[in-house]
């Protein structure tokens, strides 16, 4: 051993702040290891955001792609089924409902849900407009296609994957003496709506414009039969 | 000797489980401030075998070298100039020197 002659008890002392600060320090640097830096974050969040601007920018060009190619010419049994998939705009009469929700103050125990536009109230009206014969409905500039979902998505709806928040404005084709007294019928859609205080109306035009679907049809796992022999 | 190496284990013992942290930003002021204390306890050691050993000296020399280069960092960082290395540099040098001569009484005796 050392032959330390003086001092042990202060050295000693000293020796016990330098064993925290070196655990101390020790526990630090592990820590910045570990943590995720800001800047990191910051260049994902950024990232994210440019991704979802380049998303829109093909959708759109997909969209514009697609229009350019509808106009040489298309035979007709193409252009039924195009009517039918949503993917043209289409005009008509019709009808335009627009669904607000209710202005009326709550009542004091009331549950404040019930005052509010829900996807089922939604999908009830939809329900009620293509049971009438209507042939095209969109939802704020939403076509509605056979995959679309009407679904909550928190205090908003989302209708193909698109969020709306209230008023909604619903845009059916069809005739539109039929599709008013459908949702105008006694203990139908509207009256139950009303009875809450949402605000529903519905307006019968000659001229309707209801738009394409603009998104893009993803099929992953379903593929067309393939029929053999004949 | 014992009774150092004795304090050293404890030290690290109560730094280890008491959830201390320092924010990484200053983490650089410890690191120099750890450099400084470590020189000083070999200072003391080998003053101690030289039976020179000051208890004043070593305390306030202990306090004061710490603090002084965690400041010198401090001044530095806001100057632009990397005060940070003549710290390192200095207490590191001196931490071989002393162990040089702590080395040579060891192998002497």
């Amino acid at each position: 051993m050392l032959p330390v002659k003086q001092g042990q008890m202060a050295i000693a002392m000293v020796c016990v702040v330098l064993g925290v600060m070196i655990a101390v320090q020790f526990r630090t640097t592990q820590d910045i290891r570990a943590s995720i830096p800001f800047q990191r974050v910051e260049d994902l969040s950024q990232r994210l955001s440019q991704t979802e601007k380049d998303r829109d920018a093909l959708l759109k060009e997909v969209y514009q792609l697609r229009q350019a190619t509808e106009k040489e010419a298309v035979s007709r049994g193409m252009q039924t089924m195009k009517m039918g998939a949503g993917v043209v705009a289409m005009q008509g009469a019709g009808v335009i409902v627009t669904i607000d929700d209710s202005k009326r103050p709550t009542k004091p125990g009331e549950n404040p849900n019930l005052y509010l536009i829900h996807d089922d109230d939604i999908l009830k009206v939809i329900n009620e407009l293509w049971a009438a014969g209507a042939e095209a409905v969109s939802i704020n500039e939403q076509r509605l296609i056979a995959s679309s979902e009407i679904r909550c998505a928190g205090p908003t709806l989302s209708v193909n994957n698109t969020r709306y928040s209230p008023p909604y404005d619903i845009r059916a084709i069809g005739d539109p003496q039929t599709l008013e007294t459908a949702l105008k019928m006694r203990g139908g859609v509207l009256e139950t709506l009303q009875f809450w205080g949402i605000q529903v109306t519905v307006k019968k035009q000659e001229e309707v414009i209801v738009p394409a679907y603009n998104g893009t049809f993803r099929f992953e796992f379903a593929s067309p039969v393939k029929e053999d022999g004949k | 000797m014992t009774l150092p190496v004795i304090g050293l284990i404890i030290g690290i013992l109560i730094g280890t489980v008491c959830p201390i942290s320092i924010p990484a930003e200053y983490a650089k002021f410890m690191s120099v401030a750890l450099l400084a204390s470590l020189d000083s306890v070999f200072g003391g050691l080998r003053a101690g075998i030289e039976e020179k050993f000051d208890n004043t000296v070593f305390i306030t020399g202990f306090f004061t070298n710490a603090l002084l280069a965690a400041g010198l960092v401090y001044i530095g960082e806001r100057l632009g100039i990397d005060l940070y290395y003549v710290a390192l540099l200095a207490f590191g040098l001196r931490v071989f020197q002393n162990l040089a001569i702590i080395r040579r009484y060891f192998l002497k005796k």
